[in-house]
Formats: C-alpha cells, structure tokens, sequence
C-alpha cells in the first residue's frame, strides 16, 4: 500500500486529503490517480491521455518535484507519495491548473515554419542535411508539458514572460534552416517579456522530463537576437 | 507565485539554490553599498571626530564576524556572477554541474584565504 497524498482545491479552498492505494510493481502514479478516481473518489480531478510521456498532460509535482505522473513509478518514490498541482499556473480544480496563458505563449513565437515563398498549388521539397537537422531536433520533443515554467523564478514574478518552452519553441524554428521568419520570432522575443529576463536559474533545463535543455534554447535564441539587433545597429 | 518564487527551494536543485543565494547576496551587497555610502558622507565633518566614532565601532574584533559574512556574500556573488557567464548565449550547457562544483569550491577557498588574512589583520 503506498500513501498519496493530494492537494485538492474545491475553487474555495485548498486543502490535503490521503488516499490508500494497493502499489504494484511498475504502477505510475498516474495509475495510483485513476485508482482513486474510479475507487475511493470520483470528484478527484487531474489531466491525462496518452498515459505514455507523449501529449505533456499529467504534469503534476510529484513528492516537490514537476514529473509526468505517467511515467513516474510509485515504487520508486516509496510508500509515501505527495501529488500537488504545478506552480506558476492558477489552479482550477485539484490538479488541473490552467494552460491558455501558456499555450497563448507559444502561439505568440510563431511556431511553425515561415517561408517567403509559400506555394500550396506548387509545393517543393526543402532539403536539409543530417548536420541541418542536429541543430534544431533535440527542441523538437518538447512535449507541452509545462513543467519547465512552473519551476521558472523569471515566470513566477511576471505573468506574460514567455517562459522556456516557448523560448525553446521560438529557438527551434529559428534553427532551422528551411525557416525565413526569424526577424518575426526576433521581434518578439527580444521584448521585456523575452530572453533578456533568463536569470539563468536553469531548473527548467534540471526537470524537463525529455531533457531538451530550455535554459540553453532560451540563451542561444539569445544569442542569436543579440546579434540580430547588433547586425540592425551597424547596417549589416 | 510573485517574489516568493525566487525563495523556493525545497525539492530545487542546486542551480535553483545558486539563483536564490545571488539575488540574497546581492540584496546583502546593496544594503552594505548604502550603509559604506552613508558613512563616508561622516567625512564632511572636517574635524573627523564623526567618521573615528564610527570607525572605533565598526572596525573592531566584535564586528569582525560580520566582516567575513560579508566577504562570503561578495565572494559568492562574484564568483557565481562568473560562472552564469560563463553559460550566457548557451555556452558549456552541457558542462554545468561539473561547472557549479569548481565555482563552489572556489567560493570556499577564496573566503577561507580572505578570512584567514582578515583574522591575521586584526591580530586574532
Ligand atoms: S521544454 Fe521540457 S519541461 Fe518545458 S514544456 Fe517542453 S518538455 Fe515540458
Ligand atoms: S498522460 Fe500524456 S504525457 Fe502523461
């Protein structure tokens, strides 16, 4: 039997409430949520679909930690087991908190390719080496997961700084080298809600569950706007 | 969350530590900046009875503990300032904790050596 822990939240009140739940080898947490959910109480609210480290859903803390409750095992926790909602985002029930501003982030850096000459009635193939693709791929397996901003110090005292994931977003399309919308991605990034207000804590790149290092996307999308505005300053 | 999260450190790692103890540190250094700028304006009593008054107080074995507390706070600051620079515009990354590990074992050096100077100034 492993103890979970829950920190519930009614939209008036928050509060801790134990659960029992029968641990098996291999059991995720997540498993231990639904347990509760279908057995001990159906109020229980939290998110989750692909239940295999794919859609970023359960992101929960996890014994004061953000994880994906769907990949972390209960066993390997202990018989003891805390379940908070993120941080950094409002709660709406239990732990389900609220995404919009987070997902309205990453709709903000234009993630997706731009390209000045978009033919849909004559579509070409963009070639890239392998080499191309190194630079931008380890960015691609961010899964949305949100736990990189919910740890962010920057994140916590100003609600519109864009975060690393969106950051992380931004730099992966920048990098790629079939993309021509950089100066857009630029524009926005490079504002006081951008890359210049990284401390540089880097816990967003120590909990990343795909370990995709924001805290390095955030700096080299840095980089590159420093010289993108050094470049606009000397005419280049 | 607002300011508290930058005091957050249970379940952090030591990357989020380093943070919250540069910007303490750095609030320690701007306090001692205001308190050293107040003072030397004890200089405009010509007769410099002022500025001995608060220099017998301050500069003694007493305070002594607290210059060193403060040496560790500006050690800590500079030294840690150094190694975020280090890793600015997405350099060595990849290399960050064996990187914190050579900054924290600098950071105690260096202020054993001040420390150990300091005690020796003031004949301890
Ligand atoms: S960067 Fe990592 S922690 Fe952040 S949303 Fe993407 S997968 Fe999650
Ligand atoms: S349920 Fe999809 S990542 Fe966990």
């Amino acid at each position: 039997m492993a103890e979970f822990r829950v920190r519930r939240y009614d939209g008036f009140r928050s509060y801790w409430q134990s659960f029992e739940v029968p641990a098996k080898r291999g059991m995720t947490v997540l498993e231990g949520l639904y347990y509760i959910k279908e057995n001990l109480d159906s109020s229980l609210a939290f998110r989750a679909s692909c239940r295999m480290g794919i859609c970023g859903s359960c992101a929960v803390k996890i014994n004061g930690k953000p994880r994906l409750a769907c990949e972390t095992q209960i066993l390997f926790l202990g018989d003891k087991i805390t379940v908070e909602p993120l941080e950094n985002y409002r709660v709406i029930k239990d732990l389900v908190t609220d995404f919009e501003g987070f997902f309205a982030k990453h709709k903000a850096v234009k993630p997706y390719l731009i390209r000045k000459d978009e033919n849909y009635e004559e579509p070409k193939e963009l070639l890239q080496t392998p080499e191309q693709l190194n630079e931008y791929y380890v960015f691609t397996l961010c899964i949305k997961c949100g736990a990189c901003y919910s740890v962010c110090p920057a994140a916590s005292t100003l609600d519109s700084y864009l975060g690393p994931a969106a950051m992380a977003a931004a730099y992966r399309f920048c990098a790629d080298s079939r993309d021509e919308g950089q100066r857009d991605r630029y524009e926005v990034v490079s504002s006081s809600q951008g890359v210049w207000r990284c401390h540089l804590a880097m816990e967003c790149s120590e909990v990343c569950p795909k370990n995709i290092e924001p805290a390095k996307a955030v700096q080299m999308l840095r980089r590159s706007t420093a010289f993108s505005i050094l470049r606009g300053i000397l005419g280049w | 969350m607002g300011i508290s999260g930058w005091f957050k450190l249970g379940g952090r790692s030591v990357f989020s530590w380093a943070f919250t103890f540069q910007r303490l540190t750095g609030i320690v250094l701007l306090i001692y900046l205001l308190a050293h700028l107040t003072y030397l304006t004890s200089l405009l009593d010509k007769t410099g009875a002022t500025y001995e008054s608060m220099i017998s107080l301050t500069v003694s074995r007493q305070f002594l503990i607290f210059d060193l507390l403060l040496v560790l706070c500006g050690v800590f600051h500079g030294i840690n300032g150094l190694r975020i620079i280090i890793h600015e515009f997405g350099f060595a990354h990849e290399y960050r904790k064996p990187i914190i590990a050579v900054a924290a074992i600098l950071i105690v050096a260096v202020w054993l050596y001040a420390s150990y100077v300091m005690c020796s100034l003031t004949g301890g």
